[in-house]
């Protein structure tokens, strides 16, 4: 006899309503992320992405709905929720007056964790920061160097679930097939992604499941084959049909 | 994790962001000049501060020890001559006033003593300088309470707002950092700045225990410092948490302080002087001359205002003209007077000083609205630089006053007969007669003055402890607030 297992949701936002400043910007959202799975959320401009993100990490409170990270309410269990995630912020905005190096340092210890200099060396090299830039005022750091020690950060963090916001933003194509890679490693070992992105291509190539998201609400799924991947022209079909927004 | 532990972790990160906060700071020029200033500032203030009172404390105790020992040194002489030849009483700085000169710097700390006058107090400092002076010295009380606030919001306007304005709060708050812990650490960063501004004024404040100054009153007087810069430290806070922007924030405070540290305290003065009207100086000086002639001259024994004491005499000694009496008659006359005299003047001058104090207590009121009030009362009242210690060295010195003059008196009543008294005018024969041996003149009391006991100074200061820390308890009710929305 075959068992069926129901696989765990470790995101899940069940009729999720969020009001910001009168604005209805989610509209009953529903959607769930399985333990070790890729899920991106695809939308245009306002669609309501980075609210959604947002809303998970306990910034935002529903107005109505639910939103439960690793099986907890986030609004009752912010702590919990903020230790479990590694958040990754579309404009990787750390301090210009510290090095790499330091920032990493600074934010990890924020978070109650300690790394040597060599484990924060074998991160940055898993991202492809340049050796001679670790140590030297993020000021002069490109958006992109910017975003790959965010994504250091996140790493060294060693959160069993990610949340990415346009992640791949201002990478250079080789860092962005780099950074596919590492995601697809961390979900392989067990971490949950959920990445929230405008790029339709970036998303196929990497995603297990795409939702559609428009005007604050889910408009449509997408799920990869077995050993396969989404079909762009299908996906960005139904976003263009489907408007951005 | 236990509540301990909890706390402990919570706490670690306070220590991580204030840590930060002080490489941003020392990373940054401008930071770090404001608090070079801020330094400079305080360490010049309390040296140039305490070499001045050094100064005066040393000059007005030999000028005390000069005009007792002039008045000594008089030859014989006619005992109502010395008695206008009067005496100085000089008041010696108390020991904290290297840090607050409080009411000193504006009332008068010397006082000529002489018979039938209370004068008023003269030499103030600020009288003595020139114009340019009277604007107030860069006293460390200054500093401390007028632009050591103006240096904790230049380093700290922008402590929580850069983080939104720069996109990191959200990022840092991402990591498991709640907004009270970030702003908390942010705080414990200014605290430590705080140390630093108070570091000098503490040390300086301890050297006044070799000048007499008790512990106790040091420990209140740099404590009621660090509340009042707390306050400030939470009002930076408070706006950097509370506004989105830096330039808001800046606003916001820069308006804050001309409003408390500026407007408020000149408010508090001008409703003291409206609620509590004081009779001004010609009007005082008319009405004291009106009751004193009610009272007779007191050099002229014969006036009728004296008539009863001159029946009374002549019934007790049992004689029937006053040349006949065992004692001066004029120099009864002159005790008399001058004791029903100073009866006068004393009630002006409590009625005065009960004005006084009326008007300060409403402008102490204000330390409610404005923790630069209650700091210049608590800051004053500790120091033993108010104005309950001047009106101290008024009655003091007054009380130095009647008992010289009524002891010259009792030699002119004991020592001086009636007759030859009334015939010091004949010829230069007679006047050298009519005078008294030198050694009546060991009549001053070594005049010293001190301050308050400590605890009565901490006494009065209570009401100003309390404003300062209901600010405090205000400010942190709010951040919490504020801590618990911060995104």
């Amino acid at each position: 006899m075959i068992e069926i297992v129901q696989a765990t949701a470790v995101i899940e936002a069940n009729s999720l309503c969020v009001n910001i400043k009168n604005n209805s910007i989610l509209k009953s959202l529903n959607f769930r992320v399985e333990a070790g799975e890729i899920y991106a959320l695809l939308g245009g401009n306002g669609a309501g992405k980075s609210t959604t993100l947002k809303t998970l990490l306990g910034f935002n409170a529903p107005s109505s709905g639910s939103v439960k990270v690793d099986g907890k309410e986030v609004i009752n269990a912010l702590n919990h929720v903020r230790e479990k995630t590694a958040y990754l912020p579309e404009s990787a905005t750390l301090y210009t007056h510290l090095t790499a190096r330091e920032n990493v340092k600074y934010f990890l210890s924020l978070a109650d964790i300690q790394k040597s200099d060599d484990e924060i060396d074998q991160a940055f090299d898993r991202v492809a920061l340049q050796r001679n830039a670790r140590d030297r005022h993020m000021q002069t750091y490109s958006k992109g160097m910017r975003q790959k020690t965010a994504i250091a950060l996140a790493l060294l963090r060693e959160a069993p679930i990610f949340l990415l916001d346009e992640p791949t933003s201002g990478l250079d194509p080789v860092a962005i097939d780099e950074f596919n890679q590492l995601v697809r490693e961390l979900a392989s070992g067990g971490a949950t992604i959920l990445m929230v992105t405008h790029d339709v291509y970036g998303a196929c190539q990497v995603a297990d499941r795409i939702g559609l998201l428009r005007d604050g609400e889910l408009v449509g799924e997408f799920s990869a084959p077995q050993n396969g991947q989404i079909e762009t022209e299908q996906v960005h079909a139904a976003f263009a049909q489907r408007g951005a927004a | 994790m236990s509540e301990h532990s909890s706390s402990t972790a919570r706490f670690a990160k306070m220590m991580v962001v204030a840590k930060d906060e002080w490489r941003y700071w020392l990373r940054s020029k401008l930071a770090i000049s404001v608090l070079a200033i801020g330094l400079i500032l305080t360490l010049s203030s309390v040296v140039v501060t305490a070499i001045n009172t050094m100064e005066l404390s040393h000059t007005r105790h030999a000028l005390q020890e000069d005009a007792e020992q002039t008045f000594a040194d008089q030859p014989d002489r006619h005992p109502h001559r010395m008695v206008h030849y009067g005496h100085y009483a000089f008041r010696a700085p108390s020991p904290l006033s290297v840090l607050d000169p409080g009411v000193d710097a504006y009332t008068g700390n010397s006082i000529f003593l002489e018979g039938h006058r209370q004068n008023s107090a003269m030499f103030a400092d600020q009288k003595q300088g020139t114009a340019l002076t009277q604007l107030g010295s860069l006293t460390p009380a200054f500093i401390l309470q007028t632009l050591a606030p103006l240096l904790l919001i230049l380093i700290g306007y922008s402590s929580v707002s850069r983080e939104r304005e720069s996109q990191t709060l959200t990022y840092l708050l991402s990591q498991g950092t709640s907004g009270f812990t970030l702003i908390a650490g942010k705080g414990l960063a200014l605290m430590s700045v705080i140390g630093l501004i108070l570091v000098p004024v503490a040390i300086s404040a301890l050297f006044s225990l070799h000048e007499g100054e008790s512990i106790t009153a040091i420990v209140g007087f740099v404590l009621g410092y660090a509340l009042y810069l707390t306050v400030w430290a939470l009002l930076v806070l408070l706006c950097s948490s509370a506004l989105s922007k830096n330039s808001e924030s800046f606003t916001a405070l820069a308006l804050t302080w001309i409003l408390l540290c500026v407007v408020m305290p000149r408010v508090a003065s001008s409703t003291a002087i409206t609620t509590v009207p004081a009779a001004g100086k010609l009007e005082t000086d008319f009405a004291v001359a009106a009751e004193m002639r009610k009272l007779g001259d007191g050099h002229n024994a014969n006036d009728p205002a004296f008539a009863q004491i001159k029946a009374s005499l002549l019934e007790k000694y049992n004689v029937d003209s006053i040349d006949q009496l065992p004692v001066n008659y004029r120099g009864v006359i002159a005790m008399t007077s001058e004791a029903k005299l100073t009866q006068v003047l004393n009630e002006f001058a409590e009625k005065r000083m009960q004005t006084e104090l009326a008007q300060t207590d409403v402008s102490r009121d204000f330390g409610w609205l404005s923790p630069m009030v209650a700091i210049r009362s608590l800051s004053m009242l500790t120091a033993g630089t108010s104005i309950e210690t001047h009106h101290k060295f008024l009655r003091e010195a007054e009380e130095l006053r009647f008992d010289f003059v009524q002891g010259l008196n009792k030699a002119h009543v004991e020592q001086l007969s009636y007759q030859v008294d009334m015939n010091r005018n004949k010829d230069t024969d007679s006047g050298q007669k009519a005078r008294v041996n030198a050694q009546n003149w060991q009549v001053l009391d070594d005049f010293s003055f001190a301050v308050d006991t400590p605890s009565l100074r901490l006494q009065r200061g209570a009401p100003a402890f309390l404003q300062l820390l209901a600010w405090i308890a205000a400010l942190i009710i709010v951040i919490r607030l504020v801590g618990k929305r911060l995104v």
